[in-house]
């Protein structure tokens, strides 16, 4: 089990009380709306904490021949139970300043009656009360393992409310939420537990009793004034029941959040005070936090805090799921001491054990000898040629779980001979200790005696599959093996392939570039920038193209490659011809959505151009500016009806163009720029963005124009600009 | 004529006094229900009239508004189940343990005195319930009477309104 004790308590707890969480919450979330509701009906008596007790009570006397009681509710609403002068009983809403009365008690509705009990006892009466209360525990427990993981994951207590970094959108909105609703989770659970320990009588409201001795009373008249009803305002009562009969002996019972005092009805004297005991106070607030009774905001909140927890369970499952299916490595089919290929995995998740099972696969089904375990099992093997190790990063770079002890193991445990070692890395981009843990198992493996590497170490970000079929080409190559990387493959998740049409296809020019149109058979939504992901036939690896939209049609341009599988597969085609392949979104490479962007730069070299053929087109009203290298005048021809017709129609503002082959002018892309330093600096400093596609060398170049542009012209480094996201590159 | 006269008025005197007595004349009776200190759900209590037989006449008040829990007034919900009359104006909320209610409940004159009586019934869910929490018989004394329960009901206070 490589699960941390925390990732697995957490998942246990979900599993053991999900379906009494899930009933709990969506009745919680119906039962939300039973105080909204109250709230919003219109009883409500301003400035109660002004009006005295006393002055009520004379007031009721005076309209109503009987008073039975008068309460004051969690909405400050007034209600009372009457007896009119002719005789009849009334009960309902009152207005405190004149006894009148303003209407019933709205009876609860079914929904609300059915979906508590629902809530509180499942309709099972004890039994359900109990597992209600249970599955409220656990959510509690649950809630409190989230945080401790949320804490692990962000490294440090202080770092909580730190910026999460988003890896899939489960993961990042079960993270966000969870913190954001921790709070409201924590008390609804813990007020929910503890009403259900006093129903249960673990926890009992042992109110002392009233000792009443009228022997000892002497009940003279009326005292003026100064009596607990002189002092006591509406707000603060809770209900006051009146004497029963004109009895000296039956008197008033006056209720409040403390304490209930026993008053004589005619003096207006104390006769007993219990104050509550602390439960009863607990058990009030419980019920408030726990019900949202009298705020509609608390109930709002306790609303989506409900519907927050529905989320949860949603997107738990669905990342446990997704971990299930490629958490556990492979049952070894050889013995360590057997194997010439050893396989180290490292994972805190199990993310990366699918990739290192498919690589496992392809290796038995190459006929290999190979044994594959954990970094922490990491032992002698005898036979042991090359060494692998695959493993991810955890938090700020430190070691995944199951690899923890693998680097002081690596020290102690002697190997007999030689073995070559290669090493990848699993990260995110996204994290500044990117493949950190994995390069600390580099340079250990490099500074130990018996390893040689053989490759270097290769980091791979966001699991890509492709990426890591690369390596595999390589790494086989590297140790001469002929192993089959189509093989490798572990996304079930992955795109369905889209039928294309090929519409047109140019011929040849002198660079060996040609361009290709593809109409999508089914309707599609995509945008220039995107990517077109191909996987010929001819070796299974998925190689993805730069692809431009012209009027819904996918336009790339290609360089034929003598030996290039790809380019040589899209050379053949002819029109008509139909291709497989799926359109990934690439948003850091579409034209800038933000109405901040009025203006962009789009830089390219060679086949760069592709999917700036399909933005200089576009409509979109912001400034383009176009700049593209290439070979020779015959190169641009490729392009240049399509250029052309974009400075005709204004859709594209500038084209600049660098040759390096022709007339010895030996022009690049970076020296045009540099000619034109205030087309660079205007846009950048009007929150304009720079888009770079081509070669890496050529991009590389270009990144120092820029720098030299924007530190003279605009006395910042580029840095400044890459940080706010103003230069966008794909290259290659 | 002054035979046929004699008839009329003595037709009309038949026919006042007949429906005197078809309208039964009414009292209204305060009624406080002091339970115990017990713990545990609020108490389901039924108050109903019963004829010198010993059978349910008529349900006077019913403290508990959820019908789903009435079942487990066992011995009244027998009858109330199934005649069904209506009792929505009389019905109030469940009472707690140590808790008091005080109600308004119609009494037909005519059943004081007469061997009626009137009984208490009460049931705390997951608890016991007591048929004859407090049953006494009504007279003009017992209607002005405090009278101790037997289960969850610590006494009976009954009073003419």
């Amino acid at each position: 089990m490589t699960l941390s004790i925390w990732r697995y308590s957490h998942l246990t707890l979900a599993l053991a009380s999900f379906v009494f969480v899930f009933l709990a919450t969506t009745t919680g979330i119906v039962l939300a709306f039973q105080p909204i509701s109250e709230q919003l009906q219109s009883y409500k008596i301003e400035a109660l904490d002004q009006l005295d007790l006393d002055q009520t009570v004379a007031t009721f006397k005076r309209q109503y021949p009987e008073v039975i009681t008068i309460e004051v509710d969690a909405n400050q609403f007034v209600s009372a139970s009457v007896i009119t002068k002719n005789g009849t009983a009334l009960n309902g809403y009152f207005n405190p300043k004149t006894a009148a009365f303003l209407g019933e008690k709205p009876e609860v509705s079914n929904l609300f009656k059915f979906t508590t009990n629902l809530h509180r006892s499942l309709f099972l009466k004890s039994t359900g009360r109990f597992l209600v209360g249970l599955g409220s525990f656990l959510l509690f427990l649950i809630a409190f393992s989230g945080s401790i993981l949320i804490i692990k994951r962000q490294s440090g207590i202080k770092r909580f409310f730190a910026k999460i970094v988003k890896e899939d959108f489960s993961q990042y909105w079960h993270v966000v939420l969870g913190r954001l609703s921790l709070i409201p989770i924590v008390i609804i659970t813990l007020t929910g537990v503890y009403l259900s320990l006093l129903k249960f009588d673990v926890i009992t409201e042992d109110k002392p009793a009233h000792n009443i001795d009228f022997s000892n009373n002497a009940f003279a008249e009326k005292q003026p004034d100064g009596t607990v009803f002189n002092a006591t305002t509406l707000a603060q009562v809770v209900s006051l029941e009146f004497p029963f009969s004109e009895d000296e002996e039956d008197y008033y019972t006056l209720k409040q959040d403390s304490k209930e005092l026993l008053v004589h009805q005619y003096s207006g004297q104390i006769l007993s005070q219990v104050n509550y005991p602390m439960t009863t106070f607990l058990s009030d607030w419980s019920l408030v936090l726990h019900t949202g009774k009298g705020s509609i905001w608390w109930s709002i909140v306790l609303l989506i805090a409900c519907l927050n927890i529905l989320f949860f369970i949603y997107s738990g499952f669905k990342m446990t799921i997704k971990r299930r299916q490629n958490a556990v490595l492979p049952k070894n089919k050889i013995a360590k001491d057997t194997a010439e290929y050893i396989i180290l995995v490292g994972s805190e998740t199990g993310s990366t054990y699918g990739l290192a099972t498919a690589f496992y696969k392809a290796l038995l089904a190459n006929g290999q000898s190979v044994f594959i375990t954990d970094l922490n099992s990491y032992t002698t093997y005898k036979n042991a040629k090359q060494l692998i190790v695959l493993t991810s990063t955890y938090g700020e770079g430190e070691a995944p779980i199951n690899a923890k002890q693998f680097l002081s193991v690596l020290n102690t445990v002697p190997q007999k001979q030689q073995i070559q070692y290669a090493v990848v890395g699993f990260g995110s981009l996204n994290y500044a200790a990117y493949c950190k843990y994995a390069q600390l198992v580099d340079a250990n493996l490099q500074l130990h005696p018996q390893f040689q590497p053989n490759l270097e170490l290769c980091k791979i970000h966001n699991q890509s599959e492709m990426d890591f079929k690369k390596w595999a080409l390589q790494w086989s190559k590297s140790v001469g093996l002929d192993l089959d990387v189509a093989r490798i493959k572990v996304s079930s998740t992955q795109r369905k392939q889209l039928a294309f049409t090929v519409v047109s296809k140019t011929e040849i020019n002198i660079d060996n570039t040609f361009v290709l149109t593809l109409k999508p058979n089914k309707r599609l939504s995509f945008k220039s920038g995107d990517l077109l992901s191909v996987i010929p036939e001819q070796d299974g690896v998925a190689r993805l193209y730069s692809i431009g939209k012209i009027g819904g049609a996918i336009v790339i341009s290609i360089k034929k490659h003598e030996f290039g599988v790809c380019s040589n597969y899209f050379y053949n085609l002819t029109i008509g011809d139909q291709i497989k392949g799926v359109i990934k979104p690439n948003p850091t490479f579409n034209l800038p959505k933000s109405k901040r962007v009025k203006s962009v730069v789009l830089i390219a070299n060679g086949t760069g151009i592709g999917p700036f053929l399909g933005m200089m087109q576009d409509t979109n009203p912001v400034v383009k500016h176009l700049f593209w290298g290439g070979r020779t005048t015959q190169s641009l021809q490729l392009y240049k009806t399509s250029i052309d017709a974009s400075l005709n129609s204004g859709s594209l503002t500038s084209f600049n163009m660098a040759l390096s082959q022709e007339n010895n002018t030996r022009l690049y892309v970076q020296d045009v720029i540099a000619k034109q330093q205030s087309i660079i600096a205007e846009v950048l400093k009007n929150n304009g963005v720079i888009m770079i596609c081509g070669s890496i060398a050529m991009q590389n170049q270009v990144l120092d124009t820029l720098n030299q542009i924007t530190t003279s012209r605009l006395q910042q480094p580029l840095s400044v600009f890459e940080h706010n996201n103003q230069i966008v590159t794909d290259c290659y | 004529m002054k035979k046929s006269k004699l008839i009329v008025s003595l037709a009309v005197l038949c026919l006042v006094l007949f429906s005197f007595t078809a309208l039964p004349t009414t009292s209204k009776y305060k009624c406080m229900v002091q339970m115990t200190n017990y713990s545990g759900e609020g108490a389901y209590i039924a108050i109903s009239l019963i004829n010198p037989e010993g059978a349910y006449e008529k349900t006077l008040y019913v403290q508990g508004d959820d019908e789903e829990w009435y079942h487990d007034i066992t011995e009244w919900w027998k009858f109330q189940g199934k005649v069904r009359a209506e009792i929505d104006a009389f019905t109030g909320a469940t009472i707690s343990g140590g808790e008091r209610a005080i109600s308004v409940i119609e009494i037909e004159d005519s059943k004081i005195n007469a061997g009626y009586s009137i009984r208490f019934e009460s049931a705390v869910e997951d608890q016991e319930y007591y048929t004859k929490d407090v049953q006494f018989v009504l007279t003009s004394e017992s209607v002005k009477s405090k009278t101790e329960g037997t289960g969850f009901i610590r006494y009976v206070r009954l009073m003419p309104n």
